[in-house]
């Protein structure tokens, strides 16, 4: 993810890297490379990026506040709501600096495109949500630190699924009920879920499932909101794997018959989108932040607190998820 | 740039309306050999109306009636000498006149597909912009479809729209465009078939582009060339009825004429439906010809078969219906 952001940055401009630090120091760069986190503040930077495991996350970006430099860091913040509160805490008290997480998604052209549409009220009211985001668990997905809760928090939900939960937020707001199934069922002796299943209602009655997914074989992204006057859906996400297609956005306003009711299957428009510009977007936004002190409008600390509880919801609303992580300890 | 493909189920070809008749094409021809044999008529040649490419490096399109050249360099298709507008306009008037009155035996709303698709069209591409189109003056579909304002009025929403049909009158055909322009002030124009018809497709263009505040949205539909239809029948596909089809342009070659006449396009696409159809018709009701490929495949096509082919066309700008939104 450093070298995406880095690529980014140059394309961008404006940014002048001064220090890249990784677990080895091996590979070829054109900056000076550290080891040691702490070494990168004998640079003195002006601007963090925080691209390392969930665990990690408050400390870097905590001591990085701390000593007065903006941060960009990747999702998700953290492990826990904790987590991102006690970054919020310090955040607090510099309210001269940006802190901003990379919920990346909300810059795809298609997402931009299905908000904008929503909000300009064409499609009308929002009555339900899906959506689907996964893949195969990959390699060495039992070794991976992903799936280590003590490093990451979760499984697939919190990895990837958390775009998805984001995306609702932005146009859902909050939910207040929520149901959940949490399994594990490819991965059966590591101890965090393969699949989650989320069923959410918000106060107005915008109802939103979720399904995040380890053992999709086949990489998906599918995102369907349905409006009172249409639909609009996002089928594939431009991505760095490239495995998820190509982004397509359809939408569709209904024909009513002689009576007013919908007809089915209505015409739609279906946009495709081939180049990723989500990087740019996001760092041009977080760059226009710090230097025209811009507001930050995706990836504030209150969305990636707000998603995190979300997310704690989910696990904690399957009341059999709890017992299968301890029978794995028990087994263990 | 976006190119939206706009995907539905294709009609049965027994509601294909946009067939023309043989009477429709009869007294089309018979109109324009009249205006050919009128010596009050000026005619005068040209070159590719959307690249400029002169008439010498382009095909031959059709010599039937009079000459139809396809451009070499951008393959747009167009008829190599035109009359002046005043005089196309009085003819279409006529015409016009000569259509029978929708009649109680016709389906009542018999383009109601047709005008769900513009008005939606619009809001959807009002929505993705960000412009605010509260304005919008039709320039002349209303001629061709009398039924247009009546369903503009029942399911045009929050949006006012004004008409201005089809009139002989100005020199260059366009007058009435431009006193309405500079007295309305419309967010958007909608030219709905019209490209095809004038004999100067840019004049127009300008006349719009030179009437309207910068940032207005022209809304415009039109035959595009690269339709597989006009691939492969030419000069016999049903939808050249020559006189309707001074200008049949191409994507690059319209795309090339608006970029210099200084507008913008934020859209393009081929939303045209029925060049699957129609080919299926071609080949199997009208024409016994033997098209490598294309006659077993059209034979042999399904419905299902068929609409997978228009969606592709429709995905690589290649049916034979284009809309382009510019912006001024």
């Amino acid at each position: 993810m450093g070298q995406i952001r880095h690529e980014a940055m140059n394309r961008h401009g404006g940014f002048d890297v001064v220090c890249a630090c990784d677990t080895h120091a091996n590979f070829d760069a054109d900056i000076p490379l550290v080891t040691d986190p702490t070494r990168v503040y004998d640079y003195d930077p002006d601007v963090v990026f925080c691209c390392v495991p969930n665990r990690m996350i408050p400390d870097v970006v905590c001591d990085a506040l701390e000593r007065g430099k903006h941060v960009f860091s990747e999702k998700p913040p953290g492990r826990n709501s904790d987590d991102v509160r006690r970054m919020q805490a310090v955040e607090a008290r510099h309210p001269d600096l940006v802190l901003k997480f990379g919920f990346n998604h909300r810059f795809h052209d298609a997402i931009e495109d299905a908000k904008r549409m929503l909000d300009a009220g064409t499609m009308g009211d929002l009555y339900f949500m899906r959506g689907v985001y996964g893949k195969a668990g990959g390699a060495n997905y039992a070794q991976n630190w992903r799936n280590d809760p003590s490093q990451s928090g979760g499984g697939i939900l919190i990895d990837q699924g958390i775009h998805m939960l984001d995306l609702f937020l932005m146009f859902a707001d909050h939910f207040s009920d929520v149901q959940s199934v949490v399994q594990r069922k490819f991965w059966t002796d590591v101890p965090v879920e393969d699949n989650a299943f989320a069923l959410m209602k918000n106060d107005a009655g915008v109802v939103a499932s979720l399904h995040s997914s380890a053992t999709q074989w086949q990489h998906k992204f599918t995102l369907e909101l349905y409006a009172r006057g249409g639909f609009i859906s996002v089928n594939g996400i431009l991505s760095a794997s490239g495995t998820y297609g190509t982004e397509v956005l359809n939408v569709a306003l209904n024909r009513l018959d002689q009576d007013g009711n919908p007809i089915p299957n209505p015409e739609s428009q279906e946009v495709r989108y081939t180049e990723d510009h989500s990087w740019d977007k996001e760092i041009a936004e977080f760059h226009a932040a710090i230097a025209e002190g811009q507001p930050v409008r995706c990836g504030t600390s209150q969305q990636a607190l707000d998603v995190m509880t979300l997310v704690e919801r989910i696990y904690a609303a399957d009341a059999d998820w709890p017992g299968q992580i301890a029978a794995t300890a028990t087994a263990g | 740039m976006q190119t939206p493909v706009f995907i539905d189920d294709l009609p049965d070809i027994s509601t294909v309306a946009s067939r023309k008749s043989d009477h429709y094409r009869q007294t089309r021809n018979r109109a324009l050999a009249e205006m050919l044999l009128d010596d009050a008529v000026s005619w005068h040649e040209r070159a590719c109306p959307a690249c400029g490419q002169s008439r010498d490096l382009s095909r031959n399109f059709s010599q039937a009636l009079m000459p139809f050249q396809r451009c070499s360099a951008c393959n747009t298709i167009y008829a190599a000498r035109v009359p002046d507008q005043s005089h196309l306009d009085g003819q279409r008037l006529r015409l016009l006149d000569e259509l029978p009155p929708e009649t109680a035996d016709k389906p009542k709303r018999p383009r109601e597909f047709e005008y769900i698709s513009i008005l939606n069209w619009i809001r959807l591409t009002e929505a993705r912009s960000g412009h605010s189109l509260g304005k919008v003056l039709d320039y002349r579909f209303s001629s061709q479809a009398p039924s247009w304002p009546d369903a503009v009025t029942r399911l045009g929403t929050h949006r006012d729209w004004s008409f201005l049909p089809l009139a002989a009158d100005g020199e260059t055909g366009f007058d009435d465009l431009r006193d309405r322009l500079q007295a309305e002030t419309p967010d958007a124009v909608l030219l709905y078939g019209e490209m095809d018809r004038v004999a100067d497709p840019a004049a127009l263009l300008r006349v719009v582009r030179a009437n309207l505040p910068r940032g207005s949205l022209v809304f415009i539909a039109t035959s595009c060339a690269d339709g597989l239809e006009y691939e492969i029948l030419g000069a016999d596909s049903p939808s050249f009825v020559p006189l309707d089809r001074l200008n049949i342009f191409s994507v690059e070659g319209f795309s090339q004429m608006v970029r210099e006449l200084g507008y913008t396009a934020l859209e393009v696409s081929t939303p045209g439906r029925l060049d699957a159809v129609i080919l299926q018709h071609y080949f199997t009701e009208i024409e016994n010809a033997d098209v490598p490929f294309w006659s077993g495949f059209f034979r042999s096509a399904n419905k299902d078969r068929l609409r997978d082919l228009q969606i592709l066309l429709q995905r690589s700008l290649r049916s034979g219906v284009m809309r382009f939104v510019l912006e001024t």
